[in-house]
């Protein structure tokens, strides 16, 4: 089903042109997320492009709708805000730098395993490339690392250090 | 000027990786000096070997096979037969991992399935002997390979075991870097682990990268069958218990376990946290700090409840 999505959104960049990048614009879409080494965490993600070069976002991921659906694995939660600079602005690829600030939290789903660190604040950076289609829609490709993770002794378990995305975005506000 | 970084930055790559032999001396598993002592004396440690023709009795008296960890050796389960000294109500079986034990040569050749095998060895051993009454205890990866076992339906066509018993198991490992193993690996080649005078014999110090990605893969094997459900064999329970802070195996991996396997009858499987920061907190001896009163507690109550559970 993932690989579909892949194909899919590939399909739509070979038959589209590309078009330069509006400025003070909201996006909305979709984020699809994998830990390397463990879950595939997916969710929604909102874009205001504040200027041509700074992008300031939120966006929510859960394994709820990744690899925990349908299994047995650890319910888990991501909400984040990010700030985001883009190079190459009058172009339709743009390499960007992202940082952004959350909150994680996981369901171990039984009272036995209350003591274990289950809730987190997420640091982390990625870096990727950003493609504007011919209509308003964003493709948005990145490779990130997490700063805090769990480490056995402290930390929430499940949270890994490096991740990568694909977000698809479309405009539905110019501000 | 790219083409120039890039035959550089390759030819330091595989330069890096060829250079990685480590310095191995005779004080250390690694060197070959001090081959497990299940190899030459086979019948101190397996039931199979020691009483191939058991009574009808003894052949209904349990019998728990333990499995020890990756670079480990029999020593890890060596106080739990002391512990249990004179008991004759239950025998132990302590299995050595394949590849593990002899050489780090051989341990860099091998693979998980390789480690696996003497643990079915012991097991088909018994149930053609005739014991009917066997049960297992894994630590850390020795876990994860039974739990593996489990899954993959090896049970199906043997006798079923009785109990299984899980000390600190690994399903996610507390170094996450673990994950990028089959890309750093060949350029670090292997790392290190800092053993005591007196672990140096029984655990190997140098890790091949080539074995951690073995790790890597059959712990990653784990966890997906554990997403996707394991059933225990008819009839068997199982334990997890899991030291609250370890910096080898996430105490997480016994949130996995928990809630990725169920008994033949739908019930949820058991588990324990234990207050310990020791991983494997069964092992105490030669470790690098004198154990607590509580390290001392949290191994003998669970030897206690494994025993108790398998002689009742």
């Amino acid at each position: 089903m993932k690989n579909t999505y892949v194909v899919l959104l590939l399909l739509i960049i070979a038959f589209c042109k590309p078009v330069k990048a509006q400025v003070r614009t909201f996006d909305v879409g979709m984020r699809f997320q994998k830990s390397v080494g463990l879950y595939y965490e997916n969710g929604i993600t909102g874009q205001y492009n504040l200027t041509r070069r700074w992008v300031l976002g939120a966006a929510y991921v859960t394994s709820r709708l990744g690899t925990a659906w349908g299994t047995n694995a650890i319910k888990q939660d991501n909400v984040f805000v990010s700030g985001t600079y883009k190079f190459r602005p009058a172009h339709s690829l743009q390499p960007f730098l992202r940082a952004n600030l959350g909150y994680f939290t996981a369901d171990y789903g039984s009272p036995i395993f209350d003591s274990l660190p289950h809730t987190s604040a997420i640091v982390s950076g990625d870096a990727g490339l950003s493609y504007a289609f011919k209509f308003p829609a964003k493709l948005n490709l990145s490779f990130g690392y997490n700063a805090i993770t769990g480490n056995g002794t402290s930390g929430a378990g499940t949270l890994y250090p490096f991740f990568y995305q694909l977000s698809v975005t479309y405009n539905i506000a110019k501000l | 000027m790219k083409k120039v970084i890039i035959t550089i930055l390759t030819a330091g790559l595989l330069l890096s990786a060829c250079g990685k032999n480590p310095k191995i001396d005779d004080t250390m598993l690694d060197g070959g000096k001090f081959p497990d002592p299940s190899l030459s004396h086979p019948e101190k440690y397996l039931v199979s070997v020691a009483k191939p023709t058991p009574t009808p009795a003894d052949a209904t008296k349990p019998v728990i096979i333990a499995v020890h960890g990756y670079g480990a050796t029999t020593f890890e389960w060596d106080e739990f037969r002391a512990w249990a000294g004179n008991r004759t109500d239950f025998s132990i079986s302590q299995v050595l991992l394949g590849g593990h034990g002899v050489d780090y040569d051989n341990f860099k050749s091998s693979t998980w399935k390789i480690w696996r095998q003497p643990i079915m060895n012991e097991y088909s051993k018994l149930e053609q002997e005739g014991y009917t009454n066997i049960s297992l205890a894994g630590s850390s990866t020795g876990s994860t390979l039974i739990l593996e076992l489990i899954a993959e339906g090896y049970f199906n066509n043997h006798v079923k075991p009785k109990h299984i018993f899980l000390v600190d198991p690994i399903i996610i490992p507390s170094n996450k870097t673990l994950s990028l193993v089959a890309v750093l690996g060949p350029v670090i080649g292997y790392t290190t682990v800092d053993n005591t005078s007196g672990e140096a014999m029984y655990y190997f110090h140098y890790r091949p990268y080539e074995t951690l990605d073995q790790l890597n893969d059959v712990i990653n094997t784990v966890r997906k069958q554990l997403q996707d459900g394991i059933t225990l064999p008819a009839g068997c329970t199982l334990k997890v218990f899991k030291a609250d802070k370890d910096d080898t195996a996430d105490p997480v991996s016994a949130v996995l376990i928990y809630k990725g396997t169920k008994a033949s009858t739908g019930a949820n499987t058991d588990a324990q946290l234990v207050h310990s920061n020791l991983h494997v907190f069964t092992r105490l001896d030669a470790r690098k700090d004198t154990p607590t009163a509580q390290d001392v507690k949290n191994q003998t109550d669970a030897f206690a409840d494994i025993a108790n559970t398998i002689t009742h």
